[in-house]
């Protein structure tokens, strides 16, 4: 089952490349010039700061520093694996979410009043030192989420 | 560890991912470790494949990081291969007994998902009672390889269920075929999409509009539809007065019912309905002279309990084909499965015998442990967690892995000692899959994922020439494609 045609190789069958990031790349910006973006984790505790430019989105950031933010749809809106909880005066910064957003939030574990997908979250100067929360996910929103039997 | 994971679907993935994430093959303090995926479909990727809408592509777009997590060369996929299961209804599958697993694996992962449709006890099978995941088999052409439904001769169409696969049913029947045939839709299935006659798709359920089970995006989607319309609900005699309970998406379901379809009632020729509080009690066969009757009792949802009550009442529908849409189990023959829960017993992701204790360094992910429910997003968290949990019980305790808080409750059915059963071989061969693999593999009756990503590429292509997403294979065109491209060896 060797000699694939592609020029990825599966199935240990030569010296494999390093698993390839698929979200679309981000520019980072000479350091102290860039947009900075405070990620926390879901208690608030400091994970990293990081810079970006005008216009990237909070996803794709996330993606270039490492962040444990996933992505599964890559940016589509047709999930809702990205959700973040942002500071309500930085929330109201953004414009309102669009239906498919709002739809896809509706599923998003630990929802607050100022979450949103961060794929949708484009960066503006005024959003320069914003905290940007994770969500706390843990295997008991399946207990927590259980609905009740018909 | 060389852990053997059973099932190629989302949940198989996105545990392997998040373990090589955790475990840099490049890091030098990571552990040894092979991951073999076994899937019974020649196909990887479960449900992504043969469960997602063809309308619904961008949800595909998880298999990236599955693609990405099968170039570590740590792991290897092997489609095609039913492990233990002897109630298989894939018919070209090769068959490996679970105990070779035991022998060959120090670890295994049971990602089996749940594959059998529930059905309702008072709607049998007929040829006028299809379980919907016969007709998602068919439009995805998956390798149970179902008939295709009597369209042509079908005017009204009764949904029981009122849950995401049964308006994903929906949109296919009231959709376009011009339009459906730009996606991943086999064109046999556009076909016979082109000659349906279905006017109207009732989706039937036994609760409210408030326990509905569809997500909010579903909904939408059905609202939106270009060429059909929905008979218009009278909301208030089925939901409370007060509102005030609610949550943000039974207020927004509640909105998007109470504004009704896009194109009005009465202005197009199909049409769809939501028969809420409604719950079958028997259906007559079609005679000459009539169609099928389907009888519904009428309920109310209890306020206490959120159950279906009957209130007595019951009316009839004249419908052509009922189709049950009413989630799914895995298969009660599989070792280690509950018949009671529908799916095997874990606890914390660790799998649980039939005598009630755990078995060493055997665990269970997705819809297999936590029975069919949840999105792609609650698929890909449960996966996390399980992956910590292997990693936890794998590490040496001085070295702690980054772990989601798992839950402490006891299921019902688990032994209150702390005794482990063994299953597994602590030394097997630290590369190799089964002898059987081995061989089969010589033969081409196992896929690997390079065989796979050739089909994938392959499918892409013959897609690009009728201008759609792609052009699905089917087992014996996938074999007879990968034998004439490989190279002589």
């Amino acid at each position: 089952m060797c000699g694939t045609s592609t020029s990825k190789q599966y199935d240990d069958t030569e010296p494999a490349q390093a698993p390839m990031s698929r979200h679309m790349g981000i520019d980072r910006p000479a350091p102290g010039s860039g947009i900075k973006v405070n990620f926390q984790d879901s208690k608030g505790n400091l994970l990293k700061t990081v810079e970006a430019n005008e216009g990237d989105d909070i996803l794709a950031i996330a993606h270039e520093y490492d962040i444990d933010l996933e992505g599964a749809c890559e940016g589509s809106v047709a999930c809702s694996t990205c959700h973040v909880i942002l500071p309500p005066e930085y929330y109201d910064l953004l414009p309102e979410p669009e239906d498919d957003e709002n739809d896809m939030l509706d599923m998003a574990f630990g929802l607050t009043d100022t979450s949103r997908l961060g794929c949708q979250v484009k960066l503006t100067k005024e959003m320069d030192g914003m905290d940007v929360r994770l969500p706390a996910a843990t295997r008991n929103m399946f207990v927590d989420g259980k609905k009740a039997s018909h | 560890m060389k852990l053997a994971i059973i099932g190629g679907g989302p949940s198989a993935f996105y545990v392997a991912s998040r373990i090589f994430q955790l475990l840099p093959a490049a890091k030098p303090s990571s552990p040894s470790l092979r991951i073999h995926l076994f899937d019974r479909l020649w196909a990887p990727h479960g449900l992504v494949r043969y469960g997602v809408a063809p309308d619904h592509p961008e949800v595909k777009n998880c298999t990236h990081k599955f693609d990405a997590a099968a170039l570590d060369p740590r792991l290897r996929f092997f489609g095609n291969v039913n492990v233990g299961d002897p109630a298989n209804p894939i018919p070209h599958a090769i068959n490996l007994p679970l105990s070779s697993i035991f022998k060959n694996y120090t670890h295994i992962l049971f990602s089996t998902g749940c594959t059998l449709p529930t059905l309702h006890p008072a709607l049998p099978p007929s040829t006028y009672c299809i379980p919907a995941l016969s007709l998602v088999h068919w439009y995805t052409q998956h390798p149970t390889n179902p008939p295709p439904p009597p369209l042509e001769n079908v005017s009204h169409v009764s949904l029981i269920g009122n849950g995401n696969v049964s308006l994903d049913v929906a949109r296919m029947l009231l959709t376009n075929p011009d339009v459906l045939s730009k996606y991943d839709v086999p064109q046999h299935v556009i076909d016979h999409l082109s000659r349906s006659n279905v006017k109207h798709v009732s989706i039937i359920g036994r609760r409210g509009p408030l326990e509905a089970a569809f997500t909010t995006k579903e909904l939408r989607e059905m609202i939106n539809l270009p060429e059909a319309s929905m008979i218009p609900l009278d909301l208030d005699s089925m939901v409370p007065v007060s509102k005030d309970s609610l949550t943000r998406q039974q207020s927004r379901v509640l909105q998007l019912l109470a504004k009704g379809s896009a194109k009005p009632y009465g202005t197009t020729s199909k049409t769809w309905s939501l028969d809420f509080l409604r719950s079958p009690v028997g259906l007559a066969p079609p005679s000459a002279t009539s169609q099928a009757q389907l009888k519904l009792a009428h309920t109310k949802v209890d306020a206490k309990t959120s159950r279906a009550v009957p209130t007595g009442e019951t009316s009839v529908f004249s419908t052509d084909l009922v189709t049950t849409s009413l989630g799914f189990r895995s298969p009660p023959s599989s070792l280690f499965s509950s018949e009671d829960l529908g799916h095997l017993r874990t606890i914390s992701g660790r799998l649980v015998s039939s005598s009630g204790h755990v078995l060493q360094n055997a665990y269970a992910s997705g819809w297999a442990s936590t029975g069919a429910k949840g999105v792609l997003a609650s698929t890909m968290i449960d996966a996390y967690a399980v992956a910590d949990t292997i990693l936890t019980d794998l590490m040496p305790k001085d070295e702690p892995v980054k772990t989601t808080p798992a839950s402490p409750t006891r299921e019902q059915g688990v032994a209150d000692d702390d005794v482990a059963e063994i299953v597994m071989n602590p030394n097997p061969h630290p590369e190799d899959p089964p002898e059987e693999i081995k061989e089969a593999l010589k033969e081409g009756m196992v896929t690997t994922y390079s065989d796979w990503k050739k089909v994938d590429e392959e499918e892409v292509r013959r897609g690009e020439v009728l201008g759609k997403e792609r052009e699905r294979m089917g087992w014996e065109e996938a074999r007879e494609f990968l034998t004439k491209t490989k190279p002589r060896t």
